[in-house]
């Protein structure tokens, strides 16, 4: 067998098993788009190869024109084969250079089959005879087809194209792609662009060898086609090992994880997850069979803040119980984020969760004790009060008594005054409902009880510890003033936390007084709107203000300045604020004295 | 001489209808206000009688009317009433001079005796002061050389020395003395150095009795 066709069947062998190689890389992934463009250019040029052997080998001009004839449609293949590999795999380019060249080139195909024998030539006379590998082989002898140029003009089109590609890409920092592929590129069709004019314009007497240099091309940018299979292999391992890590992670953080495939609705679930949601191994899940899990209460909380992430983007966190199989209920924090495909739908939904039902009971476990340590408070608080209290309830117990008293010594009177003594009873009675009064006031603050929400009038509840604190201000010379704005909506809360953190304030703003002169004893409760969801609530005093060092400290438990202080008072009563979705806090005024001020959520927001 | 009024002060009302009509039924004359201060501006300076208040009261407290009644010329006994007693205040109102400090539901017995008492001793004391307003009218009437001899008298000096220490005759000396004794009503110079004492003039200090 001759060198020539054992180098010119390689190429083509060649040629045909980089396209095996690669074609199926396409076919599993439609998305790699450069694989397949290598694939159809290296068809094209294991075709090419064919054409030219047959060319070479030709016996008679009417076999080597018909041959270089259809060589032309895989020639023009491979250049739209290479044009759209370099866009794909470049990302870079103008297309409207590519297709241009791809024009030229197709019209210059329409000439190959319309005028002459084809576009080389218009006649052939005769077939040459030039040296070529170590033998002889065939060449065209006659008169050259003009409209060749255009196929100049088209390889110089595409060299530009290729070349503008690398560049940007160069600049983009795909330097080694830049170099291999997009230089291959350009030097192909600047090999190409240059035989074609030497034979052209020179008449030199050329082998035809396009596949030559299309090999050179296929290998090259097939190696750099394989490093990239490469590094996609090692991304694979790469995102396995992290896999293995994240489910070790999630293992040892006791994290049941899970993801939902929106549009299918299938579920795919750890093993921890399945462990948490009571579900056997193997057993199929559905999202349904998921909800049914969950306790019926948190059911449409959960539901809705799914939805809600689904709809507006982004993560969700939300704390809910499960009814397992056997009944048991187990609190767990779920946290997950829904993912979207680029056009904005919701593709799948993946989350994890753990068990929080230890650091549910915990917290229930604290909420008892704040309720104990505020019944406490709320005593030591009364504490302070007795003395206040027992003035008010002295004052109807001595009315009653000197009016009996009084009435008695009526009656020894042989013609007692009968109205008056009518009058006196009246005014028994009237008084006896006073101490009673303030008897149940008492009772209602010093009751331990569960935290009672409901929808409170924020002047009323005001208005009764203000009446509370009313003889205590007056026997210490305080002025007190209440200013509630005019039409308040109500809020959500207890009376008596709310009355207890009134209490403290106003007690602990009459004590700030203390060393006062009368001139400066006032303490000021305001109620106003604070926002459309938010009220706020100031007791201001006109007293000696808190220390600057002090102002941060002042709601610690136990931080107290009074020698009779246990300083619990501030405290508990930052808690029962926040507990109400409230905050607390204090500030010095600007002319004298301190304002305690705390916000409250109007009830329909809460 | 006017009957003596038990004046009731007190904010609560009720309690205040039922203390007067008690203190009535009990044979008292009694006014009553809801504040100090209108106390303080109703009362007639003279007249005698009693105050019967509360200790706790807004603006104006039962202290406050004690400090404010010490400074009249004619101050009038103070009796507190309290819900509670507290000791601090106690102590207060007592050390002020106040008559008694009494719970509001004190027996009905010790409250009326403590107001007796109470216009009794504004009685006492409304004598005292004016048998003193009575002793400084005589002392009014010393002319002023007589004076100067009572002052020598007083110091314990002889006659023999006062008619030296004035450069004047021993005999016009028994005349003044005469005259002051007759002036000032006594007849001993014991009588006459207690009369002066009452009327705020003691012996220089130093000086030895005779």
């Amino acid at each position: 067998m001759s060198p020539v066709t054992i180098v010119y069947s390689m190429i083509g062998g060649v040629c045909f098993t980089l396209a095996a190689v690669h074609l199926p890389v396409w076919l599993r992934n439609r998305e790699a788009r450069a694989s397949l463009a290598f694939a159809v250019a290296a068809i094209c040029s294991g075709a090419i190869a064919c054409g030219e052997l047959l060319m070479l080998t030709a016996a008679t001009p009417a076999e080597y024109v018909a041959a270089q004839k259809w060589n032309h449609v895989p020639i023009a293949l491979l250049l739209v084969a290479l044009a759209a590999f370099g866009y794909h795999y470049l990302r870079a380019g103008r297309l409207w250079l590519a297709l241009l060249g791809i024009g030229v080139r197709l019209v210059a195909l329409a000439i190959n089959f319309g005028i002459g024998e084809n576009l080389n030539f218009l006649e052939v006379t005769a077939l040459g005879r030039v040296p070529y590998m170590g033998e002889e082989v065939a060449v065209a002898i006659g008169v050259r087809n003009p409209w060749l140029v255009l196929t100049q003009l088209d390889t110089f089109v595409l060299m530009l194209f290729f070349a503008d590609a690398s560049v940007t890409a160069w600049r983009h920092g795909r330097r080694t792609e830049a170099l291999l592929v997009g230089g291959s590129l350009t030097v192909f069709m600047l090999a190409s662009a240059g035989r074609s004019m030497l034979v052209f314009w020179a008449g030199v007497q050329m082998p035809s060898m396009v596949s030559l240099f299309s090999l050179g091309v296929m290998l090259v940018t097939g190696y750099a086609l394989s490093m990239d299979l490469l590094r996609a292999r090692q991304l694979a391992d790469e995102l396995s090992e992290r896999e293995l890590q994240a489910t070790l992670a999630a293992e040892a953080a006791n994290l049941g994880t899970w993801t939902r495939d929106i549009a299918n609705g299938t579920v795919q679930v750890s093993k921890k997850w399945r462990e948490l949601f009571g579900f056997a191994p193997g057993e199929p899940l559905t999202l349904p069979s998921l909800l049914q899990r969950i306790h019926v209460d948190d059911r449409a909380a959960f539901d809705h803040r799914l939805m809600q992430a689904a709809r507006d983007g982004g993560d969700y966190h939300i704390e809910l119980r499960l009814v397992l199989p056997d009944e048991k209920t187990r609190w767990i924090a779920a946290s997950g984020r829904v993912a979207f495909d680029a056009r904005g739908r919701a593709l799948r939904t993946r989350g994890a969760c753990i068990d929080i039902t230890a650091r549910k009971r915990q917290e229930r476990e604290t909420l008892r004790l704040r309720q104990d340590i505020a019944h406490v408070g709320r005593v030591s608080v009364m504490g302070q009060l007795a003395s206040a209290l027992a003035h008010e309830i002295n004052q109807p117990l001595g009315a009653i008594l000197r009016n009996a008293e009084a009435a008695a010594i009526f009656l020894q009177d042989p013609s007692p005054d009968l109205a008056e003594i009518t009058a006196i009873l009246e005014d028994i009675r009237k008084d006896d409902q006073r101490a009673g009064a303030v008897i149940d006031r008492m009772r209602t603050l010093l009751r331990r009880q569960e935290v009672a929400m409901t929808e409170l009038d924020l002047s009323q509840v005001l208005g009764d510890v203000a009446t509370l604190v009313g003889p205590d201000a007056a026997a210490r010379h305080v002025a007190m003033q209440l200013v509630v704005a005019p039409g308040l909506p109500p809020v959500h809360g207890d009376r008596v936390q709310l009355q207890q953190v009134l209490l403290n304030l106003i007690l602990n703003a009459m004590d700030a007084l203390r060393s006062e002169g009368d001139r400066h004893r006032t303490v000021a409760v305001t109620a106003r709107r604070e926002g459309p969801e938010t009220l706020e609530i100031s007791v201001a005093d006109t007293g000696c203000g808190i220390p600057a060092a002090q102002i941060d400290r002042v709601f610690d438990p136990f931080f107290t300045t009074k020698t009779t202080g246990i300083g619990m008072g501030l405290s508990i009563s930052r808690s029962i604020v926040e507990t109400h979705g409230g905050r607390l806090w204090a500030e010095n005024n600007a002319v004298r004295g301190a304002t305690f001020r705390f916000t409250l959520p109007v009830a329909a927001w809460a | 001489m006017s009957e003596p009024t038990v004046h009731v002060v007190d904010d609560d009302g009720p309690f205040l209808l039922a203390m007067s009509r008690l203190l009535r039924a009990s044979g008292f004359s009694v006014k009553t206000y809801v504040s100090a201060t209108d106390f303080l501006a109703e009362r007639e300076e003279d007249a005698p009688g009693c105050v019967v208040v509360d200790l706790r009261m807004p603006e104006f407290s039962g202290l406050d009317l004690q400090t404010a009644l010490a400074r009249a010329r004619h101050p009038l006994p103070l009796l507190f009433l309290t819900g509670h007693a507290d000791t601090a205040s106690t102590v207060q109102a007592m050390r002020g001079g106040a008559e008694d400090f009494l719970e509001k539901r004190a027996p009905k017995e010790q409250l009326l005796d403590a107001v007796q008492r109470a216009l009794a001793r504004d009685a006492r004391e409304r004598a005292e002061r004016s048998r003193q307003d009575e002793v400084h009218q005589r002392f009014e009437t010393i002319s002023p050389r007589e004076r100067e001899v009572l002052g020598l008298v007083l110091q314990g000096r002889l006659n023999k020395q006062i008619a030296g220490d004035l450069g004047i005759h021993e005999r016009t000396v028994k005349v003044h003395r005469k005259s002051i004794m007759t002036k000032l009503g006594v007849r001993s110079v014991a009588a006459l150095t207690r009369l002066a004492q009452e009327a705020g003039m003691p012996p220089p200090p130093g000086s030895t009795f005779p």
